[in-house]
């Protein structure tokens, strides 16, 4: 596990940062400072203060309605579909903030992609159109190009082998765990820097979820993955940090080997052990 | 822990496993007992039931073990609920390696009582007390979580071990002056090892209760000797 | 307890059941039969009256002169396709849009405004369109038009098209959007490319039921397209339809015309059938 550097625990903050030594390496992915957010009146999330690494896979876990969700959302400004959603605070990403006043929505969610929980390939477009439709809608013609994306994508996502003699065949007539890794190839073809993955594989049977987790550890080496995952087993098999949501904020944040040997915070061992959530 | 897990089933088994494994450690400590009271008191009535017990110190330990398997796939424990499991198993392993000792100890005060008495075997004594309070003691810790407690076991295990030295030297200058009673002599010191073992696996058990609660691991560190009181 | 155990033991009960729900089924399919039949009455009369002049003729020839036997209806039929067409250009560019921006985009408050004047527009008897029509483009034209044809029909099928597309458009799963917007595609290329795209076929049988709507409107022609015994040759000039030939003719003294009347009324129902048919065959399970 990583865990170079040790924790800092602030006495009288409930929230425990992992921060880089001072001479410390790579810039983070993503630096969140006091975030909050608002839907209309009532408050989701309470100053996170968080950092994701670069190239490590992070783990957000918490019971329903704790958050996780509309803080991964704000780490590519997909919370900006709900009308009456409103953040404050800042989310820098590779040291660039996500929300400064000349940033394109669009742009930062080229470089942040995203996979749902249900999988969503376009209906009208086949396998092969569904992989490059990032592509090809941001005005890439080069039919070279996408060709070779295309495959680049799909091998990336451990579904070449599967389907390169049936390209053409709809998105929509693969399995749950197929079109899931069809998903994850379109979200990559983008070649973004991060990908937030909102509980991909609770439609999933567990054949298929092994795949998936299988092919994070490969995505791993290219990308920065944060992953909203309500199966515990999940986060401890996949990930590298774990961060712990609660009611809107975050409680505890570590290595994963830690937090699920010996957390530092009782709400955290409550929640990992069952005794609530 | 005061609060209760979701799973009721869940409690159930820990409450389960924790019983089985006092249940097993309360026989141990009967049997050690016996067996060396039969040979304080020349009883060997009482090695005998040491010797019987045994069978049932074996059972409870692969019992102990299988409910720990059980909870470990049942309920993929996490944190202190799968630290605790991992000790109540450990803790069976050591107490069946003292009714093991304690066996072979009743065996040999059985041989030693169809002998005339040795006046040498009232040297035991402080021994025996001080690897019986280790044991209580490591049990309690276990039971209690007490950290301060089990760290303070270790220590006297050094001193445990420097008598099993200095008994082993007495008797063995003892048997050029009584040859005849040479057996007796060498299941003296036998017994002594046995205790020494027995103080062994009492810090085991200390060291096992630590890890439990605090998730530190201190075996094979050396902490230093606390002040004789 | 005991009232349960009476009712199962009630056995002889149930051919009286059996009766009564035999009943209650035979009042339904007369019902459904009672429905349907108008439409078979309807479409009976009309193949009886009009199928036999339903001929070449009626299709290529131009109508004859009063009084004289023969001739067809063919510049109505061609003429209810112009104004279909012209009705078109204003009606489903503002039909699509609209609902485009009511689904896509738009604050509660705004859209119930919307959708609320739209609901009254639908409302609006045709007439009042033709009138009011008449008023903005025939009078100030100084004539009558196909323009003002097409005008009139095109408002009517407004609320029709932004109604029905915006429930189409809503159909539309929002995960997709979703999708769509994480790969970092702007908005309108999302709603263009994905969202309509996947709705096509509803957009389509919308504007279809749009056409059947409109296709027979004949209140409004009355005080636009006014009607033509000949070819239209210039948009501004006035034009025919089936509706208002068939009206023409029917009102007239003529028996040919009477005749003729019916071969329209039988083409005319033929075609919103078809249109109708061409609906359910679109949208059928599993297409």
């Amino acid at each position: 596990m990583n865990s170079a550097q040790p924790a800092t625990r602030p006495a009288q903050s409930n929230v425990m940062a992992v921060s880089p030594s001072p001479a410390s390496p790579p810039v983070p992915a993503f630096e969140a400072s006091k975030v909050c957010v608002w839907y209309g009146t009532k408050q989701a999330l309470f100053e996170i203060d968080l950092t994701v690494r670069k190239r490590e896979i992070t783990a957000i876990i918490g019971p329903s309605g704790c958050g996780k969700s509309t803080f991964l959302r704000c780490l590519n400004r997909m919370h900006e579909l709900v009308p009456s959603a409103r953040m404050e605070g800042k989310i820098t990403l590779f040291g660039e903030d996500l929300y400064g006043a000349t940033v394109d929505p669009a742009i930062v969610r080229r470089r942040v992609g995203m996979v749902f929980q249900k999988s969503n390939p376009f209906p009208t477009m086949s396998i092969g159109e569904n992989v490059i439709a990032g592509l090809r809608l941001n005005g890439i013609r080069d039919r070279a190009f996408l060709n070779e994306q295309m495959e680049r994508s799909l091998r990336l996502a451990a579904l070449w082998d599967e389907v390169k003699n049936e390209l053409h065949r709809p998105g929509v007539s693969l399995s749950g765990g197929q079109q899931q890794r069809l998903c994850i190839a379109r979200a990559v073809a983008m070649e973004p820097e991060v990908l937030l993955m909102d509980e991909p594989c609770s439609a999933l049977d567990p054949m298929a979820t092994a795949k998936i987790e299988e092919l994070m550890q490969e995505l791993k080496k290219n990308f920065t993955i944060v992953i909203v995952t309500h199966n515990m087993q999940q986060a401890t098999r996949c990930s590298d940090q774990t961060a712990f949501f609660y009611m809107g904020k975050l409680i505890e944040m570590d290595s994963t080997a830690k937090i699920f040997s010996n957390p530092g915070q009782k709400q955290t061992e409550d929640y990992i052990t069952g005794r609530f959530g | 822990m005061p609060a209760t897990h979701i799973l009721h089933n869940f409690d159930n088994a820990l409450e389960q496993l924790r019983n089985t494994a006092l249940m097993m450690a309360s026989l141990t400590e009967r049997s050690l007992d016996n067996a060396m009271a039969g040979l304080f008191d020349r009883n060997s009535d009482r090695c005998n039931v040491a010797i019987a017990d045994d069978e049932e110190i074996d059972i409870l330990e692969k019992t102990v073990d299988k409910e720990g398997y059980e909870i470990l796939i049942r309920f993929q424990p996490v944190a202190s609920d799968f630290r605790h499991v991992i000790a109540a198993m450990k803790l069976s392993n050591n107490l069946e390696r003292i009714g093991d000792a304690a066996v072979s100890i009743a065996r040999r005060v059985k041989k030693l009582n169809a002998h005339p008495v040795l006046p040498e075997v009232k040297l035991l004594e402080p021994m025996y007390s001080e690897t019986i309070a280790m044991l209580k003691d490591a049990l309690r810790a276990f039971t209690d979580s007490d950290v301060e407690l089990a760290m303070a076991i270790k220590p006297r295990d050094r001193e445990v071990d420097a008598m099993n030295r200095r008994l082993a030297n007495a008797f063995t200058d003892e048997m050029p002056k009584n040859p005849e009673q040479l057996r007796g002599y060498l299941n003296l010191i036998f017994i002594a090892r046995s205790l020494e073992r027995v103080g062994d696996h009492a810090t085991n058990i200390a060291e096992d209760a630590i890890f439990a609660k605090s998730a530190q691991d201190i075996r094979h560190t050396h902490p230093a000797v606390p002040a004789k009181p | 307890m005991n009232e349960i155990s009476a009712v199962r033991a009630r056995g002889d009960q149930h051919r009286y059941r059996k009766a009564k729900s035999t009943f209650v089924a035979g009042l339904c399919i007369l019902c459904g039969v009672l429905v349907v039949t108008p439409l078979a009455l309807v479409f009976g009369y009309l193949v009886i009256q009009g199928a036999s002049s339903v001929n070449l003729d009626f299709f290529t020839q131009l109508p004859k002169p009063t009084g004289e036997v023969g001739g067809g209806m063919a510049n109505a039929i061609v003429g209810t396709f112009t104004l279909l067409a012209l009705a078109s250009l204003i009606g489903v560019p503002l039909g699509i849009f609209g609902a485009v921006y009511l689904a896509e985009y738009g604050n509660s408050r705004v859209n119930w405004w919307l959708r609320f004047s739209s609901d009254i527009l639908n409302g609006v008897p045709s007439i009042i369109w033709g009138i009011v029509i008449y008023g903005i483009m025939v009078v100030p034209m100084k004539g009558y038009s196909a323009w003002a044809g097409g005008v009139a029909l095109g408002c009517l099928m407004v609320p029709i098209i932004l109604r029905t597309t915006e429930e189409v458009l809503l159909l539309v799963p929002q995960s997709y959007r979703e999708a769509a917007l994480a790969l970092g595609i702007a908005k309108w290329k999302v709603i263009s490319q994905i969202v309509i795209k996947t709705a096509r076929k509803g957009i389509i049988t919308a504007l279809l039921l749009a056409f059947a709507r409109v296709a027979g409107e004949t209140a409004p022609l009355l005080f636009t397209a006014l009607g033509n015994s000949f070819w239209n040759r210039n948009l501004s000039q006035p034009i025919s339809a089936l509706p208002l030939q068939i009206f023409s003719f029917a009102t007239s003294a003529f028996d040919d015309y009477h005749r003729q009347a019916w071969a329209g009324a039988l083409v005319l129902v033929s075609f919103v059938f078809l249109l109708n048919i061409t609906v359910r065959f679109l949208t059928r399970k599993g297409a």
